[in-house]
C-alpha cells in the first residue's frame, strides 16, 4: 500500500513502514469511526439518563440538548444505590486484599521453599484451575447457607479468595526474584514472616498492582454469585441492584443513571490504573 | 503415594460438604423469656414509606399487647422472589412469616405450618368463602389472608375517543371485531406480555380460563392446556400478534412502561395491567374498569395475598399470634385501603363505596380466579411460556406449541 | 546434598548450586532441623490459600459432581437418584436447546472477536499520535459488566432503536430480541462489543515480537500490507490466536449476565444458554441435583474442546 520512496529506499530505516500521511488519515478515520461505534452506548446511556419521563425516540433523544439531572436525583434518593455502591466496595476491596495476601504467601512458598507435598500442592491448584465454577456454585452455596453465611459479607467474599491464577501469578514472578536478598535478611536473623512482609511484598509490588487492579475489577463487575449470596436488598452489589431496577418498573432514565453511577467508579479505576490493567493482560497473553 | 495426602484431604472435604447439605439446618433454640417473630412482606403497598409507616403502627400495637413478643418485617422487593425465599428456605434461614400468594402456597407447602390452629374460629368463619378455599390444601387452611385483588379489564377512554368507538368490549368477538379499527388509528387494541418474568396467571391463563379451558385436569395428575380450548385461546393471541394488533415488542421483552405503547393511550384495552400503572400516564379519568371478557365463560385472575407460617418458625405461637393480629378485620381493612385492594373478609363490607375505579374493580372479584393450585405450578409456567413465545412469534402454530409444552411439563409433576 | 529424604530438591534459583553452604550459620543447627522448620514455614504460608481451595473449590468440585447423582430440593431431603438425572437431561429438549445455543453463541462469538481484536490490534499497535486513546476507548467495554450495559443495549435492539433503525433497509427491522433466529447474532454483537479489546490487547503485545526486519524486507519487495499480514505477521500470531481462541471459547460457553440481563433465555428459549439452564433449574426451581448434572455437562463439554484445542496447537508446534 505505501510504495517506499527512493530516498527512503537507500536509507532502509525503520522509517520505511511508517504509515505516510495519507495512510495516516486514512486510518484516524476508520479507527475513529470505530471508536465511535464503541463507545455509542455509553454516550446513549448518559443522555439518555439526562432525559427523564419521556417515550425514547431515535434519533431525536440522543441530541445532547433539553437534559435534566431529575433521574439521578431519584436513583441516589430513592433507592439504595449508594448501600449497594457501599457494598460493591466492601466485596471488592477486601477480596483484593485478601487474596493479594494470601496469593502471595502462597506463591512465596511455591516459589522459593522447599516442604513436603509441595509438587502434590502446587498440582492440585493446577487442576482447580480447570473446573469451571459452575460445577462447584451449588455445593458452595450450600454449604454456606448451611452454615448462616448467606446475606452476610463474609459469605460473599470467602469462596471468592481461592484464586489460583493469582498463586500461579505471584509463583511465577518471585521466583524471579535473587534468593540473596533473603538469605542475607536470614543470616541477619530476621523472621520468615518480617522477610516476607519488608522485602518480597515491596519487590513484587508491579504484579501486585497488576493483579489488584484484575482483582478489583473481576469483583465489582460480578453477578451470578452475589445474585445468589445476597438475597436482602441492602447486601446487593452495584450488579444485582441495577437488575433488579429492571424488574421494578423503573423508567428508563433511571434505570440509566443508576448503571451510570456504577459504572463511573470502575472508569475512574481504569483511567487511574490503566497502564497495569493493559500490561497485566498483555503479559498474560505473551506467556500463553 | 504422592497424592494420597491430597485425595484424602479432598475426600474428607467433599464428604464434610455433602454431610452438611444433607443434615437440615440446626434449629436454633428460643431463649423462652423474649420470642421474636420475623416476617417478609412485599411492596403490596407501593409507597414504601407508606408501607413501613403501616408495619410499624401494626407492630407497635401488637407489642403493646404482647408484651414477651418483638416482631421484625423485612421489605423485599417482588423480583426474584421466589428464588430468595426458597433459597432461605433450604438454608434454614427463612422468616417465620412470609406473604404469600395460592400459587406459592402450592409450591412451598412442604414447608408451610398450617394455619389452623392460630387463628380464632370467629376469624376463621368471617373468611369469604372462596378466598378460604383458594388457601385450603388437603382440608387444612395454610395461611391467614389478608387481601383480595382482581385483574378486570381495563381500558382507556382516551384511545377509544381517538378511535372514535363508543362501545366497550365484552367477548372476545367485539374484542376481535374492534381491532382493525384501533390498528387504523395506529393503536393496538390489546396488549400481551410474553417475557418469562411474568406470571401466565396475569396473561395467558384467563385467555385459557375464558375459552373454558384449565391448565391441570381435575386430579392435577396432568396438563389440560394443549386441548381445543387451549388452542382456541392461545390462538386468538398468536392472531392478534400476526395482524399487528398487540405490540411485538412485549412479546419477548419487559421495556420500562414509561417505553411502551400503553403509556401514551396506544392499547385500547388490557386485563394484565392495571390502575396503578396507568394513572400517572393516562389520568384518572381515563380508566375505564370493566368486567373481564367472555367467552365460554367469564373470568378473570384474582388473588389472595396472605400471611403464612414456616415450618421452620422458632416461636410458632407468637408467630400464629402475630398473623391473627395482622389479619384481623380491623388491621386488615387499614391494610385493603392503604394498598387499594380489597377485603378478604364478611364483616368488612365494601371499602371502595365512593372511588368508582375501586368499587368497579371490587365488583369483579366474584368473577376471578386464583390460578390452579399445584405444586409443579411456577415449572411449568417454565416450559409453557417460552412455548406461548413461539406461537406469538409464528414459529409454532398453537396447536404445535401447547403439545410440546405439555410433552415437556409433564414430567415436572411430581 | 539434599537432606529432605522425599523430594528431589528443586534446581536452586540464582545459579548457586547449595546457596546454604557459604552462609555462618550459628553453629547447633543441622540442615536438617533447618530445613525441617523451612518446611513448617512454607505450609504455614501456604495453608490459607490451600485450605481456601480445599473448602472452596476441591471440595465443592467433587460434591458438585456428587451432587448430580441425587435429587436435591428445598425441602432438604437427599435423595438418591443414581444416572436418573443425566438421563432426564439427555432427554430434555431443554436441555438440547441450551446446548446448541450455547454452541451457536460460541461459533459466532469466538471468531468474530478474534478478527476484530487482531484488526483493531493491526490499527493501534504502533506509537502515534492518539493510539493509547483508541486503545483506551476500545478497551472500555471489557471493564463494563454486560449487566450494566444491558439496559442501554435492550434500547438500542427494540423496534425503537437505533439498531432497528439501520437494519431496517435490509429488511431485517424490528427488535431482533424478538426473533428466534436473530436474537443469537444481536447477543454476540453485544458479547463480541465487549470483549474485543481484551484481545486486542494481547494481539497487540504479540505483534512487538514481530520483527520489524521481515516486514520491512517484505515491504521493499514491494508486498502489500495484505500479503504482508499473510506471509509474515499471521505466522507468528498463530499462538496467541490459539491461546485467545481458548480463552474465548471458554468465556462464550459460559455465557450468562448477557442472556439474563437482555432476553431471559427468549424468546422462546432461542437465547437459554447452559449457565442460564443452570441458574433457571437450580434457583429458579430449585432442582439443585439437576443443575448439577448440568453443570457436570458444561465442564465436560469445556474440557472437550480445551483438549481439541491443546490438540491442535501442539501439532501447530
Amino acid at each position: 500500500m505505501t510504495t517506499a520512496t527512493p530516498r527512503l529506499k537507500r536509507a532502509r530505516s525503520f522509517r520505511a513502514l511508517e504509515p505516510t500521511r495519507g495512510g495516516l488519515v486514512v486510518r484516524y478515520i476508520w479507527l475513529s469511526i470505530a471508536a465511535v461505534l464503541c463507545f455509542f452506548p455509553f454516550y446513549a446511556m448518559v443522555v439518555l439518563s439526562l432525559k427523564p419521563g419521556l417515550a425514547v425516540q431515535f434519533p431525536q433523544s440522543l441530541l445532547p440538548w433539553n437534559l435534566s439531572t431529575a433521574s439521578y436525583e431519584q436513583v441516589l434518593g430513592g433507592q439504595n444505590l449508594l448501600v449497594w455502591l457501599g457494598n460493591t466496595l466492601i466485596y471488592a476491596i477486601v477480596s483484593v486484599v485478601a487474596v493479594l495476601l494470601l496469593s502471595a504467601m502462597a506463591g512465596y512458598a511455591f516459589a522459593k521453599k522447599r516442604f513436603r507435598g509441595k509438587e502434590t500442592m502446587f498440582w492440585s491448584f493446577l487442576a482447580m484451575v480447570m473446573v469451571p465454577f459452575h460445577v462447584t456454585l451449588i455445593p458452595t452455596f450450600i454449604v454456606l447457607a448451611k452454615l448462616g453465611g448467606v446475606d452476610t459479607y463474609w459469605g460473599l467474599i470467602l469462596p471468592t479468595l481461592a484464586n489460583a491464577q493469582a498463586v500461579f501469578l505471584m509463583r511465577q514472578f518471585i521466583e524471579g526474584l535473587p534468593d540473596d536478598l533473603f538469605e542475607a535478611a536470614r543470616i541477619d536473623g530476621a523472621g520468615e514472616f518480617r522477610i516476607f512482609l519488608t522485602i518480597v511484598l515491596p519487590l513484587c509490588k508491579p504484579v501486585l498492582a497488576t493483579l489488584g487492579i484484575f482483582i478489583f475489577l473481576w469483583h465489582w463487575n460480578d453477578f451470578l454469585w452475589p445474585l445468589i449470596m445476597a438475597k436482602s436488598s441492602d447486601m446487593w452489589t452495584l450488579t444485582v441492584g441495577i437488575a433488579s431496577l429492571q424488574q421494578q418498573n423503573v423508567p428508563l432514565s433511571v434505570m440509566l443513571a443508576g448503571s451510570v453511577v456504577a459504572l463511573v467508579p470502575i472508569f475512574f479505576a481504569y483511567v487511574v490504573a490503566q497502564r497495569y490493567v493493559q500490561e497485566g493482560v498483555t503479559s498474560a497473553g505473551i506467556k500463553g | 503415594m504422592r497424592y494420597t495426602k491430597t485425595i484424602t484431604a479432598a475426600a474428607v472435604a467433599a464428604t464434610a460438604a455433602l454431610a452438611l447439605a444433607g443434615c437440615s439446618g440446626s434449629s436454633g433454640g428460643s431463649d423462652g423469656s423474649k420470642k421474636t417473630v420475623t416476617m417478609w412482606i412485599y411492596p403490596v403497598i407501593a409507597d414504601e414509606a407508606k408501607h413501613k409507616g403501616f408495619w410499624d403502627e401494626t407492630v407497635k400495637a401488637f407489642e403493646a399487647e404482647h408484651k414477651d413478643i418483638t416482631v421484625k418485617y423485612e421489605i423485599y422487593p417482588w423480583a426474584n422472589r421466589d428464588e430468595s425465599l426458597s433459597t432461605a428456605i433450604a438454608a434454614g434461614k427463612g422468616p417465620d412469616l412470609v406473604y404469600l400468594i395460592p400459587d406459592q402456597l402450592s409450591t412451598y407447602q412442604k414447608s408451610i405450618e398450617p394455619m389452623d390452629s392460630y387463628l380464632p374460629s370467629a376469624q376463621k368463619k368471617d373468611i369469604l368463602d372462596n378466598v378460604a378455599e383458594s388457601v385450603t390444601i388437603d382440608g387444612k387452611l395454610m395461611a391467614a389472608p389478608i387481601l383480595t385483588s382482581a385483574n378486570a379489564l381495563m381500558c382507556d377512554a382516551k384511545a377509544f375517543e381517538a378511535a372514535g368507538v363508543t362501545d366497550y368490549p365484552k367477548t372476545w368477538d367485539d374484542l376481535e371485531k374492534l381491532a382493525p379499527t384501533f390498528k387504523e388509528k395506529g393503536i393496538y387494541v390489546t396488549q400481551y406480555f410474553g417475557s418469562p418474568d411474568v406470571t401466565l396467571n396475569m396473561t395467558f391463563y384467563p385467555v385459557l380460563w375464558q375459552a373454558g379451558g384449565s391448565v391441570y385436569n381435575k386430579d392435577g395428575s396432568k396438563v389440560a392446556f394443549d386441548s381445543t380450548a387451549g388452542t382456541k385461546a392461545l390462538s386468538l393471541i398468536s392472531d392478534f400478534a400476526a395482524k399487528g394488533y398487540i405490540e411485538k415488542d412485549l412479546i419477548s421483552t419487559m421495556p420500562a412502561l414509561e417505553q411502551t405503547a400503553l403509556a401514551t393511550n396506544n392499547v385500547a384495552c388490557t386485563w394484565q395491567s392495571g390502575p396503578s400503572d396507568v394513572t400517572s400516564f393516562w389520568g384518572e379519568d381515563a380508566i375505564k374498569i370493566l368486567p373481564p371478557l367472555t367467552d365460554e365463560k367469564q373470568v378473570s385472575y384474582g388473588t389472595v395475598g396472605s400471611l403464612a407460617m414456616l415450618k421452620g418458625a422458632k416461636d410458632k405461637e407468637a408467630a400464629g399470634e402475630f398473623a391473627a393480629f395482622a389479619t384481623d378485620a380491623e388491621n386488615s381493612k387499614k391494610f385493603d385501603l392503604a394498598s387499594n385492594f380489597f377485603s378478604p373478609l364478611k364483616s368488612t363490607g365494601e371499602l371502595y363505596a365512593d372511588d368508582p375505579i375501586q368499587s368497579a374493580i371490587e365488583k369483579t372479584i366474584p368473577t376471578s380466579k386464583v390460578g390452579e393450585l399445584q405444586p409443579s405450578a411456577r415449572a411449568v409456567m417454565g416450559v409453557l411460556a417460552p412455548e406461548i413465545q413461539a406461537a406469538l412469534l409464528g414459529t409454532k402454530t398453537p396447536e404445535q406449541a401447547l403439545k410440546d409444552a405439555a410433552a415437556a411439563a409433564q414430567p415436572l409433576i411430581k | 546434598m539434599t537432606t529432605t529424604p522425599t523430594q528431589p530438591r528443586p534446581p536452586a534459583v540464582g545459579g548457586r548450586p547449595d546457596g546454604d553452604r557459604r552462609d555462618g550459620r550459628p553453629p547447633g543447627l543441622t540442615k536438617r532441623v533447618l530445613a525441617r522448620r523451612e518446611a513448617r514455614i512454607a505450609l504455614l504460608f501456604v495453608l490459607p490459600a490451600f485450605l481456601l481451595f480445599l473448602a472452596f473449590r476441591f471440595g465443592p468440585a467433587i460434591a458438585g459432581v456428587g451432587l448430580s447423582f441425587f435429587d436435591y430440593d428445598i425441602s432438604g431431603e437427599l435423595d438418591w437418584e443414581g444416572l436418573k438425572n443425566f438421563e432426564r437431561m439427555l432427554a430434555d429438549p431443554t436441555f438440547w436447546q441450551a446446548f446448541g445455543v450455547t454452541l451457536a453463541y460460541s461459533v459466532l462469538a469466538v471468531p468474530i472477536s478474534l478478527a476484530l481484536s487482531v484488526a483493531m490490534a493491526l490499527g493501534v499497535r504502533r506509537a502515534f499520535r492518539g493510539s493509547r486513546f483508541f486503545r483506551s476507548v476500545f478497551f472500555l467495554p471489557v471493564i463494563t459488566s454486560l449487566v450494566l450495559a444491558g439496559a442501554i443495549f435492550k434500547w438500542i435492539f427494540s423496534t425503537d432503536g437505533p439498531w432497528s433503525a439501520i437494519m431496517a433497509p435490509l429488511g431485517l427491522g424490528g427488535s431482533w430480541l424478538n426473533s428466534t433466529v436473530l436474537v443469537i447474532p444481536a447477543l454476540v454483537i453485544v458479547g463480541v462489543w465487549s470483549r474485543f479489546g481484551y484481545g486486542m490487547l494481547i494481539v497487540i503485545a504479540a505483534l512487538q515480537d514481530v520483527p520489524r526486519e521481515h516486514e520491512e524486507a517484505a515491504l521493499m519487495d514491494g508486498a502489500g500490507a495484505w500479503n504482508r499480514f499473510r506471509y509474515i505477521v499471521l505466522p507468528r500470531l498463530k499462538p496467541t490466536l490459539f491461546f485467545l481462541a481458548v480463552i474465548e471459547t471458554t468465556a462464550s460457553f459460559q455465557v450468562f449476565d448477557l442472556v439474563y440481563v437482555m432476553t431471559q433465555g427468549g424468546p422462546a428459549h432461542a437465547s437459554y444458554s447452559l449457565v442460564y439452564m443452570l441458574y433457571d433449574q437450580g434457583f429458579k426451581y430449585t432442582d439443585y441435583g439437576y443443575a448439577a448434572a448440568i453443570g457436570v455437562a458444561l465442564f465436560v463439554m469445556t474440557l472437550v474442546v480445551a483438549l481439541i484445542q491443546r490438540r491442535v496447537i501442539g501439532r501447530q508446534k
